[in-house]
């Protein structure tokens, strides 16, 4: 049995329906990150665990009890808030011991506990100021100070480091992630960046209008989309996902890719998924991943089926630690991720090698993956 | 596997689905019940007495109220005022006083108010000092302005007889005890009590604007004019607009100027609705008129800020 | 480079037209501020003034021997009506409604704003816009049946006067001012207090709800220490409109010795009997305008923020 559950959770506001029936769970331990583009009814959906908002029907359940029908403050939970939500008329202490307060903990005992967590984060020389007198650094620690001080069964973050800027986001998710590590608290974590789902998560959930598109492990979503929009969603830069044929090379089935004014390329695949064979002849969604598409001598070792073709670079861009090269197959541009000393001009015709063993396919029609 | 673990948890009673208590419905509907008083009151006191004068101007009440329904007659009497200007009734004078009240003082204010705006916003030296010397009006009752502006227009104390002092003999303005042009001191006084208020309206609506609006079109060539009529003026309609609704709610309440100022004018010369309803009311014992009176006052409010508080709370369903 | 700042039309007209705008510019801010001033002017420098002066003298003259005798006879001596004890009685009068009218309107319409924005319901919109409506109506629409009521609950006041020893304040015109002024104020508290918290970040009603605060505890530990600018704003408003109110005044408690103040003025000024005491006329209108005008120059920021909000809805 999972420690949190979600079961057929449903949520209706007038006529809309904002959640549609989520099914997610995750275990003791777990740190479960639900991302998806705004408007996707994430928000909601971390709401509704913290009862912050009412559910039209479902259950949701921590540690086997169902909690949809209690009060916020006796879900057992903590929240750290978008915009921190810091009580600007209370000190650092008092904002991280006021929930404390509210269950009438003995002073001595709060102040042990602001201590604790204090040392913890390394905020002990802020306790006694405001937040207005804080950095977005600081105030993102004492916001997660607040929600540790209370050993919570659930930890709820709301896209906690969107805030932020750039390089202070990489320290804050590195510094939640060890956080996690020390402490191992359940947590729900929501984003629409992909790349805190990626390295934070034990579980993503990828919704869009209300719906999980797919719930599984961050490895399984990012190399096994199951459908065009996780695809497309998940990694930066973004999958390639070129419109395509499926025809035949000899015995095998083959990917033919259109270029400009150019003859197709034609791809044997040596061990196309099973489904692909209902597709011969008609237009498919090719899937690769920039890093499966390389110059060839930077190519995977070991991947057991490689396929080289040349292709027409139209623009480089050095990336210092990767470059990038844009080429133009089946009418989009593709991006290429090759190493960064690779010698490729703009304008010229360069080998380039595509890891077939990890090309994905998809039905255009229904958007969803050929396996 | 886990789903007979779950149904065994859900049987026993401790873990099943707690049902909401009486005292959390109780913590629900808090907000309701904390809202309600007010809401009552409101409900109560202004629009069930809003029906409640309804229901009298249907009625034959005189000098106490009466419930017997008798018809439209208060208002088929004010409909017949209406065209009784020889002499002029009451009522006629009241509405024609509205309308030449609240044409002039909505014009002039808008018009003053944004000239105002538009001089202190040349970057002034002093500003600080002008906007309040503006504005200072607007925190001072109606009737002690009114009490201030009767001594200054009194021919015999005020303005006539300081230039009359300096030499302008033939200086002559007995405008407030004229009963043609007693409204128009209204007018006077009603602007310079509100003009302030309109011009801050303005100005900070000016202060609104992008300043690269501005920089684009000076690169433009725009002329400082030019600037002004093409591009700020129509930025600034939505303050019109507020300006307006403000101003049309302030005239048509007017009641406490014209009794300071005027004391009601000559003969009542100076009456606008507001006063026509006091006096009717509560001084001539015609309630049912007076009440009337007060419903036609209510329907033009109504008609001008209904739609605005529409689209208002329309705009942002949230 | 500064050609590139300077507007075109700036650079072309030269240095005197430049100098010229400017003149104009300032005489007519100028003759502006002396329009303004002027009645306030011509107030003060009259209740310095003797009578003798007044009549002789000019109108804008500083006054040539100040006294303080008109405004001491204002405020203790001079009639109102046919009791001539000055205004001072008429003046706690008006402290005396206002105070607790202000308090009271205010408290409900930081409750209501709270209510609004922070626990909507179905059907809040509606319930806001009835309320603000209210604020628009011309008052001669609802003045009729207030003065019924009032004389009903008079006469039970009387009644429990007779038989209970109290009437419960039931009939004192001050009370009844009170009540008038927080029913026919409520709806600008509200829309004060709405807008403001609308713009509060809800994030920090949901924190607290986390932290197991309740709906009055969210209220006095959250809300109200961080509503310090709008709770100022809206008490100085209403302050300077049931200060300054004289329709309800007039017409609740219009005459005897509950009048507030401006009803008294009104009856200072407008008395017909004997010689018309300009002096001590003006010094009881600058005693009436004294505590708006206080407020005005101490906290006039606040002053404007409150018109505007009573002027621009959201």
């Amino acid at each position: 049995m999972a420690f949190l559950e979600i079961d057929g959770l449903r949520k209706r506001f007038g006529q809309v329906e904002i959640l549609k029936g989520i099914d997610v769970e995750l275990e003791k331990g777990g740190f479960l990150v639900l991302v998806g583009p705004s408007g996707c009814g994430k928000s909601t959906l971390l709401n509704t665990i913290a009862g912050l908002e009412t559910i039209t029907s479902g259950e949701i359940r921590v540690d086997g009890r169902a909690i949809n029908d209690l009060h916020p403050s006796k879900r057992d939970i903590a929240m750290v808030f978008q915009s921190y939500a810091l009580y600007p008329n209370m000190t650092v202490a008092g904002n991280i011991s006021f929930g404390m307060e509210m269950r009438g903990v003995p002073a001595a005992e709060r102040q042990k506990a602001i201590d604790k967590v204090a040392k913890v984060l390394q905020i002990g020389h802020l306790l006694q100021r405001k937040p207005s007198q804080l950095s977005g650094g600081q105030r993102q620690r004492v916001a997660m100070g607040r929600a540790l001080v209370r050993d919570p069964k659930l930890f709820l973050f709301d896209e906690p480091l969107s805030n932020l800027d750039a390089k202070l986001r990489v320290d804050m998710r590195i510094e939640i992630k060890r956080l996690h590590a020390t402490t191992g608290t359940t947590i729900v974590y929501v984003t629409h960046d992909q790349i805190e789902a990626m390295t934070l998560a034990t579980k993503i959930a990828v919704m869009r209008d209300g719906e999980v598109q797919q719930f599984g492990t961050p490895a399984e979503i990012y190399n096994n989309p199951s459908n065009l929009f996780v695809a497309d969603f998940m990694g930066s830069p973004a999958m390639n996902l070129i419109p395509a044929t499926i025809g035949t090379s000899g015995n095998a089935l083959s990917v033919v890719l259109q270029r400009e004014a150019r003859e197709p390329i034609n791809l044997p695949m040596a061990n196309a998924p099973a489904g692909l064979s209902a597709f011969q002849g008609k237009p498919i969604i090719f899937g690769v991943r920039p890093e499966a598409l390389t110059d060839p001598e930077g190519a995977e070792r070991n991947a057991s089926h490689i396929a080289t073709a040349d292709c027409h670079i139209e623009v480089v861009e050095p990336a210092g630690s990767d470059t990038f090269a844009v080429t133009n197959l089946g009418g989009k541009g593709v991006v290429a991720r090759l190493r960064a000393d690779a010698n490729i001009q703009p304008g010229t015709n360069t080998p380039l090698a595509f890891n077939l063993t990890k090309a994905v396919f998809f039905d255009p029609a229904t958007e969803t993956r050929i396996r | 596997m886990s789903t007979v673990a779950t149904s065994q948890i859900k049987l026993t009673p401790e873990h099943a689905r707690p049902r909401a208590s009486v005292r959390s419905r109780l913590q629900d509907a808090l907000p309701k019940i904390v809202l309600a008083p007010s809401f009552g009151i409101t409900i109560v006191f202004v629009y069930g007495f809003i029906l409640w004068t309804i229901y009298l101007s249907f009625t034959n009440s005189k000098t106490f109220p009466s419930y017997v329904l008798t018809g439209s007659r208060a208002y088929q009497r004010l409909w017949g005022w209406t065209f009784d200007t020889d002499p002029p009734s009451s009522w006629y004078t009241s509405i024609t006083n509205m309308g030449i009240f609240g044409f002039l003082y909505i014009a002039i204010c808008l018009a003053l108010g944004l000239f105002l705006a538009i001089l202190l916003d040349q970057k002034i030296r002093g500003e600080g000092v002008l906007r309040p010397i503006y504005l200072y009006p607007m925190a001072l009752s109606f009737i002690v302005t009114g009490v201030a502006w009767k001594w200054f227009l009194d021919p015999g104390l005020g303005l006539e007889q300081t230039l009359h002092q300096w030499g302008w003999t033939s200086f002559h303005f007995d405008w407030i005890k004229n009963k043609d042009f007693v409204i128009y001191t209204v007018v006077i006084a009603g602007v310079w009590q509100a003009s302030g208020f309109i011009m801050a309206m303005f100005l900070a609506g000016l202060r609104g604007i992008d300043g690269e609006i501005m920089k684009a079109a000076q690169i433009d060539g725009a002329t400082t004019f030019q600037l002004y009529r093409r591009i700020v003026i129509p930025l600034l309609r939505p303050i019109f607009l507020s300006a307006f609704i403000v101003l049309a709610h302030l005239a048509i309440k007017s009641y406490d100027l014209v009794v300071a100022l005027t004391s009601g004018g000559p003969g009542g010369s100076a009456w606008l609705p507001s006063n026509f309803m006091y006096e009717y009311t509560f001084k001539r014992n015609e309630m049912a008129v007076g009440s009337a009176s007060a419903v036609i006052m209510l329907m033009t409010i109504v008609a001008i800020i209904v739609p605005y508080l529409y689209s208002e709370l329309r705009e942002k369903p949230r | 480079m500064s050609a590139v700042t300077t507007p075109a039309h700036q650079a072309s007209g030269g240095v005197n037209v430049k100098v010229i705008n400017r003149i104009v510019i300032y005489g007519l801010l100028a003759l502006f501020a002396l329009f303004y001033l002027m009645p306030l002017f011509v107030m003060l420098v009259t209740s310095f003034k003797t009578m003798d002066e007044i009549q002789n003298g000019n109108m804008l003259a500083l006054p040539k021997a100040p006294t303080f005798d008109p405004w001491l006879k204002a405020w203790g001596e001079t009639c109102v009506g046919l009791t001539c004890a000055g205004i001072k009685g008429y003046f706690w009068n008006s402290i005396k409604m206002v105070v607790p009218a202000v308090l009271i309107s205010t408290m409900l319409g930081a409750l209501n704003g709270y209510v609004l924005t922070k626990w909507r319901f179905r059907g809040a919109t509606l319930v806001f816009g009835l309320m603000l409506f209210a604020c628009f109506i011309p008052f001669q629409s609802v003045l009729l049946p207030m003065a019924t009521i009032l004389g009903s609950l008079g006469r039970f006041g009387v009644t429990l006067q007779n038989s209970v020893g109290t009437s419960f304040g039931l009939g004192n015109p001050t009370v009844n001012l009170v009540f008038v002024h927080v029913v026919y104020g409520i709806g600008f508290t509200t829309l004060f207090f709405r807008n403001y918290y609308e713009a509060f970040p809800t994030e920090l009603v949901k924190a607290a709800q986390v932290d197991g605060a309740s709906f009055f505890q969210i209220f006095r530990r959250i809300m109200l220490p961080n509503s310090m600018p709008i709770f100022v704003v809206t008490v100085i408003y209403q302050f300077t409109n049931i200060w300054n109110d004289f329709l309800f005044a007039s017409a609740y408690a219009g005459t005897g010795d509950a009048m507030p103040m401006t009803v008294a003025l009104n009856n200072v000024v407008n008395t017909s009997t004997g010689v018309v005491e300009y002096n001590v006329n003006m010094a009881a209108a600058m005693i009436a305008a004294l505590p708006t005008l206080l407020v005005y120059v101490l906290a006039g920021r606040y002053f404007v923020r409150g018109l505007m909000a009573g002027a621009v809805k959201g």
